[in-house]
């Protein structure tokens, strides 16, 4: 049987243990995604949601619980094997981008790919491509601040699939976005998806969870429910 | 990631953010410059007033004594004797009488008008061993000019040539208070520098003092001891001579070492140091604090952005390695412009202040090189450190 991508076994993400005001952001979640799937996890503020993503993104360690990626024990790892793993088989696009302000939007893409040791020749050629990707290719000397929100977005998403990894999550990367920008990302992610990449879309709304396969409810740190949809499919030429 | 990578971030890094790389420099600078030149400026001035000292020459037992009654010359007598018979350890005695007023000419030149006028002494023909003069031409006043009331006189470098310009002043005849007197020799320079130089002087054999008339004080005498060791001896061995020599009512005598002034002076010029030493430690300090100041008040935004680096890939090495890369650049760059600025202060406020030029000492040039460098590095590290071992996500939340 060949292992699911990721598989995550009775979770716990407890803040405070052991005290009177102990917060339990996962309550003991199981959940199994496979190649190339698009789920959208879903959820008000404080339901736990981001702290599943940080989770299954190996950005944080749960307090307890099991949590194979690709077969392996995330809890066996080093520091560098899971910075290999967030720098190859993951791409993150936050809410609030998460640029280096100092550094150009092409600075910003070429990060990952530093980090993974490509030759300094082909860095920027990778970076550029991802930044044609999301139609940026005439912006990348510009900084983030002389960008819009839309555009910083896009430099974000090209810096997450610079290094072509296989797991996209985003985390209301439509956030701070107005609708039309919103839906260009959405449709730019049901693309990636369409290419092959497996997402993990983290939102509270449920109009942008729509754009998802599948659906996951989750509440006070438990899986309220779990559903399989068919989605009709963003025009995407907006911003591919 | 490789080394010439982490080069090139830290680089960019240090270049996108000028403000706070300048700020962090200028503490370096500063402590650097403050402590090379203040401890430079001290070590150097004491070294001048060292020379000065040593120019005047060592040794010496200087000796105030006079009778109420009876003459000077009595004393002066006296003391050559028992001198003579202390030859194992006094090398010479002479007056040092200070002949104020005396107006000396040379055809149109007038000492009373000259910017500044030489000082004319009365001396004994061993002033020039007491005094550190070696003879540069023609000869020295001698036993025989003393015994003769010759009317000569030897000359310090500096005032034949205010008198002579560079024309050989031996044999010429100049005229003190209208009265000629013949040039036998020129002393060689010893104390080119300073305006007031030790060279600027006349002398004459003591035994001319009644050309002189009332206004010339011989009560000192300067004698010459073979050795620092001896002149504790010496100064015991005349002390008990003029007790016996000037009974109490009967005159004043006092006998010092100018070893003593020169420790002293030696003393002196620790404490300064010390206590400037102690306010360029201070600013070095400072600036020191300076460095931290910049460097922790940043921590919480380069916190974030370790954690965007973490998030994307780095790992824990990389990211250390970058922010060592990058203290070691700004502190090393900081050190070698403060190193050029207190290079620069040291030989100004040499010029400025102790008139001489000076350069900063290695020792303390590397020792606040060293001191800023080091505090730099580990306060640039700190945020590193610090936010390198967080989980990702909780670097990322730094506000």
């Amino acid at each position: 049987m060949i292992a699911m991508l990721i598989d995550i076994r009775n979770v716990y993400k407890i803040y405070g243990e052991g005290l009177e005001s102990e917060v339990r952001a996962l309550d003991g979640v199981t959940v199994g995604i496979d190649r190339g799937e698009f789920v959208a996890v879903v959820g008000a503020s404080g339901s736990g949601k981001s702290t599943l993503m940080n989770v299954l993104g190996c950005l944080d360690i749960p307090t307890y619980g099991d949590y194979f990626l690709d077969g392996q024990d995330v809890a066996e790892l080093t520091d560098k094997e899971l910075s290999h793993i967030r720098n190859k088989q993951i791409g993150f696009i936050f809410q609030g981008f998460n640029l280096i302000p100092e550094l150009t939007a092409l600075e910003n893409v070429e990060l990952p790919l530093i980090y993974q040791g490509i030759p300094a020749s082909r860095q920027k050629d990778m970076a550029m491509e991802a930044l044609e990707r999301v139609g940026l290719a005439g912006r990348s000397k510009h900084r983030p601040s002389e960008m819009s929100g839309g555009q910083q977005q896009r430099v974000a998403i090209a810096r997450a699939i610079a290094t072509r990894p296989p797991i996209i999550m985003a985390d209301e990367p439509t956030g701070a976005l107005d609708s039309k920008t919103g839906l260009e990302v959405l449709a730019f992610l049901q693309q990636l998806n369409r290419e092959g990449s497996t997402i993990l879309l983290i939102t509270h709304d449920n109009s942008i969870a729509a754009t998802a396969r599948r659906i996951i409810r989750i509440s006070d740190g438990r899986i309220l429910e779990d559903v399989r949809q068919e989605v009709d499919w963003y025009e995407t030429k907006a911003i591919v | 990631m490789k080394l010439r990578q982490s080069f090139k971030m830290a680089f960019k890094s240090i270049l996108s953010k000028k403000g706070r790389s300048f700020l962090t420099m200028l503490g370096i600078i500063i402590g650097i410059a403050s402590v090379m030149t203040i401890v430079s400026v001290v070590s150097g001035y004491n070294k001048k007033s060292m020379e000065y000292y040593e120019s005047m020459g060592t040794n010496r037992v200087s000796v105030y004594a006079q009778r109420y009654y009876g003459s000077n010359e009595s004393v002066f007598e006296d003391l050559y004797d028992y001198c003579l018979s202390l030859g194992d350890i006094v090398l010479g005695i002479t007056p040092q009488a200070y002949a104020y007023s005396a107006v000396v000419k040379y055809g149109a030149k007038s000492s009373d008008s000259m910017e500044y006028p030489p000082e004319m002494y009365l001396g004994s023909d061993q002033y020039a061993i007491c005094n550190n003069f070696t003879i540069g031409k023609g000869r020295d006043i001698s036993f025989i000019d003393i015994q003769n009331y010759s009317q000569v006189c030897v000359m310090g470098a500096r005032a034949a040539r205010n008198f002579f310009d560079y024309k050989d002043p031996v044999g010429e005849t100049i005229t003190v208070n209208g009265i000629p007197f013949t040039v036998i020799g020129v002393y060689e320079e010893k104390d080119p520098d300073s305006s007031w130089s030790l060279d600027n002087v006349v002398i004459f054999p003591y035994s001319a003092s009644r050309v002189f008339g009332q206004r010339v004080d011989m009560s000192q005498y300067i004698i010459k001891v073979v050795d620092s060791k001896s002149v504790n001896e010496v100064i015991t061995r005349l002390e008990g001579f003029l007790t016996g020599a000037i009974p109490s009512g009967t005159g004043s005598y006092s006998v010092y070492s100018d070893n003593q002034w020169m420790e002293s002076e030696n003393e002196m010029a620790l404490m300064m140091s010390l206590v400037l030493g102690g306010i360029a430690f201070i600013s070095l300090l400072v600036g020191g604090i300076g460095i931290m100041n910049i460097m922790l008040v940043t921590v919480t935004e380069r916190t974030r952005e370790i954690g965007i680096r973490r998030a994307i890939g780095a790992q824990r090495k990389s990211i250390v390695t970058q922010f060592l890369i990058e203290a070691a650049m700004i502190c090393g760059i900081g050190g070698i412009l403060g190193i050029g600025v207190g290079f620069l202060g040291t030989v100004i406020a040499g010029k400025l202040i102790v008139h001489m030029f000076l350069l900063p000492s290695a020792l303390i040039t590397a020792g606040a090189f060293a001191f800023s460098v080091v505090l730099g590095i580990i306060f640039g590290m700190y945020p590193a450190i610090k936010a390198s071992g967080l989980q990702p996500v909780v670097a990322l939340r730094a506000e």
